[in-house]
């Protein structure tokens, strides 16, 4: 008898002839968020087994499958050799003490003695004599004891499904570019994309003297969350101060954000071809900031070949921090730190940027000039 | 580094960290101990609490209880004294008094805040005038940590206790303590002070207490401290605070004349640049220099000057959330003054060289700011 988890994949089967690919690559996302626990991983008939792991790790490798994007749900069970003693033992440490149950058997192994129905019966039988407590309900049981015989003499006893991540192995959607700010937004957009198989790194911007290193470090902490799912390592920071400086002595203060958010998108385009990264994805929501309108949208998009992904883009907040909340980076996000320093806010930005006119704004800028000057203030951070 | 945030914690004395280390290597009896390790410890405990007391006060008359900081005495004083009624201090205080008069709202008892004058120092008539006989606290920070203003406490108490003899009158004087020449008045009941603005530890502080009032402890338990404070007492600490003040007290009157030579020089350059608007007032703690550049933030110029080896304090945040030190907005400045504010304060181990090589830096991050807004 061996302590396993059991994974069960979501989209996978949908892929036809890339099926292979896309198996590859989630069996290599496995085994690198199981960096650091010995184990073995057991490609068998529609499933993947851990096993081979310290018992008492159980729990963790679990937490970090649950976390493995493509995984459609998973369970701590165990593997055993198929005979019915053997099995039964092991139903008994996966069985509740009493409320009502089933015994639900899944028999891969056609050639084994008893049917499906008929081993249910008759482990379902051996629990009520052993646990009077216990009362069988087929049709609504508080908990539901699973049996798989397998093909080779072996089966799997497990008693609960843990939600997996879902969506599509981190990989198999090619890479992108996050701009990522440490507030709610941009991380929730990050693991949305990852779900969708895109590897996600990270930018971020920042302003120092006039943002301070507590901004950075959230970030890097937003980072970490985010790389249990994404398995990224990697942040990269970029100084704007001195564009900032320079949009706030040269053009109309109205425009400031509209003018920043173009340079940021330059800039992350660069950095997305050096990386290898055919898209930006941001946090951005319609109509959440004066930045986030219709006409702020387009004026960053003309500024970039590259396709901008913005998943969150018809979330309303609340939905937005639910989801942070559920990936684990709302406690984070919501730390005081600002990302911008006050001395750069205009009393009244403009929210419907005509193109034009933003652009006219910009022709006082020596453009290039500045990107390249903050290209050469590029930080790595890796964790 | 020039090192100039001592109101925010000085760098501890060598000596008394050397003090401390070895009482910790080697003197880690429980001073509650009935051996004669215990009896040694607690011995010395005694004579660093009849040294500290008597540099300010008359052993006859107060008594000195250890807390774990400045902020833990001024609560014991708030939350012992402020019962029903109401209880009144200024709008001029530390946070830890602040926060805990808020704090008395909830627990059935009136905070009342009186303004300051411009030049920080508390509105004594307005305060008198919040004071009646239901009164039962009166708390009025010694020298304001942001701005250096100096509070007669005595003259206060005076008129306090006048108004209503039952009143008691606390006092923080923790920018005080070890740096102002003063004797607690015996209208004074109670006063709060701390080890690490002074050369000694983080994680000590003392309440000051009139032998004759009545406090009730903060902590209960193994009745240490007289039963007012207990928890094993932080012996190493205690011992290195001591030997701080044993360091600083002698030279009290050298120590405050230096101070006001570097705060002189300083502000002498800061004014000449035309940058620098003076917050504090010029009779205040010669040890705090608080100034403003208006429009500027004073957030990034202390990280500009960080950057260039300078470490000074700031009374404003870049965040737009508590943007604002609420002491110096009560002196009544605008939001432009405000956000430039950057405090300096002395130790008597900063140097003339040091205040005029920090001066010169203020001047240029200030010019360098101003320059680009």
């Amino acid at each position: 008898m061996e302590k396993v988890v059991i994974i069960r994949y979501a989209e996978i089967h949908l892929k036809g002839k890339n099926r292979g690919y896309f198996e590859h690559v989630f069996s290599m996302n496995l085994e690198k968020s199981l960096k650091g626990i010995r184990h073995e991983l057991h490609r068998t008939s529609g499933r993947w087994l851990v096993a081979g792991f310290p018992e008492a790790l159980a729990e963790e490798v679990a937490a970090r499958i649950g976390k493995v994007f493509g995984v459609h749900s998973y369970s701590i069970g165990y593997l055993v050799d198929s005979d019915l003693g053997a099995v039964y033992d092991c139903v008994k440490l996966v069985a509740p003490e009493e409320g009502s149950f089933k015994v639900v058997t899944h028999r891969g192994y056609k050639k084994y003695p008893l049917t499906s129905m008929e081993i249910s019966a008759e482990i379902g039988g051996r629990l009520l004599s052993d646990r009077p407590q216990l009362r069988v309900d087929v049709h609504e049981p508080e908990h539901t004891v699973y049996i798989d015989i397998r093909d080779g003499g072996s089966a799997l006893v497990f008693g609960s499904f843990g939600e997996g991540a879902g969506g599509m192995p981190v990989g198999t959607s090619g890479k992108g570019l996050l701009m990522i700010s440490g507030g709610i937004d941009s991380p929730v957009a990050g693991y949305m994309m990852a779900k969708r198989g895109l590897i996600v790194e990270l930018l971020h911007f920042h302003s120092y003297p006039y943002t301070n290193e507590g901004a950075k470090e959230k970030v890097a902490e937003l980072a970490k969350i985010l790389s249990a799912y994404t398995q990224v390592r990697l942040l990269r920071t970029v100084s704007v101060t001195h564009i900032q400086e320079e949009i706030h002595a040269k053009c109309k203060a109205e425009f400031n954000v509209t003018l920043l958010r173009r340079f940021m998108f330059r800039i992350a385009e660069r950095i997305a071809e050096r990386a290898g990264a055919g898209c930006l994805v941001t946090g951005e929501s319609l109509g959440q900031v004066a930045s986030q309108t219709l006409e702020g949208l387009t004026s960053s998009n003309a500024v970039v070949k590259l396709p901008v992904l913005r998943p969150l883009v018809g979330f309303d907040k609340d939905e937005i921090i639910l989801r942070a909340k559920k990936i684990g980076t709302y406690d984070t996000s919501v730390l005081p730190y600002e990302d911008c320093c006050t001395v750069f806010l205009p009393e009244f930005p403009a929210t419907r940027p005509k193109l034009a006119a933003v652009e006219a704004e910009e022709a006082k800028l020596d453009v290039e000039a500045l990107i390249e000057e903050s290209l050469a203030t590029v930080e790595r951070i890796t964790f | 580094m020039i090192y100039l945030d001592n109101a925010a914690t000085t760098a501890p004395s060598p000596q008394a960290f050397a003090c401390a280390a070895q009482e910790y290597r080697e003197w880690y009896f429980n001073p509650s101990a009935r051996y004669g390790g215990g009896f040694a410890v607690q011995k010395k405990l005694d004579g660093a609490r009849k040294n500290l007391l008597a540099y300010i006060a008359d052993p006859a008359a107060f008594e000195l209880i250890f807390t774990s900081c400045g902020t833990e005495a001024d609560n014991q004083a708030v939350f012992s004294s402020a019962r029903r009624g109401n209880a009144v201090t200024t709008a001029g205080e530390h946070a830890a008094v602040e926060r805990s008069f808020t704090e008395l709202k909830n627990r059935g008892v009136e905070p009342r805040f009186a303004p300051l004058l411009s030049d920080g120092r508390a509105d004594i008539e307005a305060l008198l005038s919040l004071v009646d006989d239901k009164t039962s606290l009166v708390s009025v920070v010694h020298v304001n940590n942001e701005t250096g203003a100096i509070n007669d406490i005595a003259d206060i108490a005076r008129r306090v206790k006048k108004k209503n003899p039952r009143t008691v009158v606390h006092s923080d004087g923790v920018q005080a303590f070890g740096k102002l020449a003063f004797r607690l008045p015996k209208e004074v009941d109670l006063y709060s002070v701390s080890a690490h603005k002074i050369g000694g530890l983080k994680g000590t502080g003392a309440l000051l207490k009139r032998k004759s009032l009545a406090l009730a402890p903060f902590l209960h338990g193994g009745g240490q401290e007289g039963g007012l404070r207990s928890g094993t007492e932080n012996v190493p600490g205690i011992l290195a605070f001591a030997y701080a003040a044993a360091e600083k007290f002698p030279h009290i009157a050298e120590n405050y004349e230096h101070a006001a030579r570097l705060n002189a020089r300083m502000w002498d350059m800061l004014s000449k640049s035309g940058r620098f608007m003076r917050i504090s007032p010029a009779d205040g703690s010669p040890y705090i220099l608080s100034v403003s550049v208006a429009g500027a933030r004073g957030e990034v110029l202390q990280r500009m000057l960080f950057d260039r080896g300078v470490c000074v304090g700031t009374g404003s945040a870049c965040s737009s959330k508590n943007r604002f030190s609420r002491v110096i907005a009560a002196c009544g400045y605008g939001e432009d003054v405000l956000d430039g504010v950057l405090r300096v304060s002395f130790s008597p181990e900063n140097t003339v060289e040091e205040a005029e090589h920090a001066a010169a830096e203020m001047i240029s991050v200030a010019e360098e700011f101003k320059g680009k807004f």
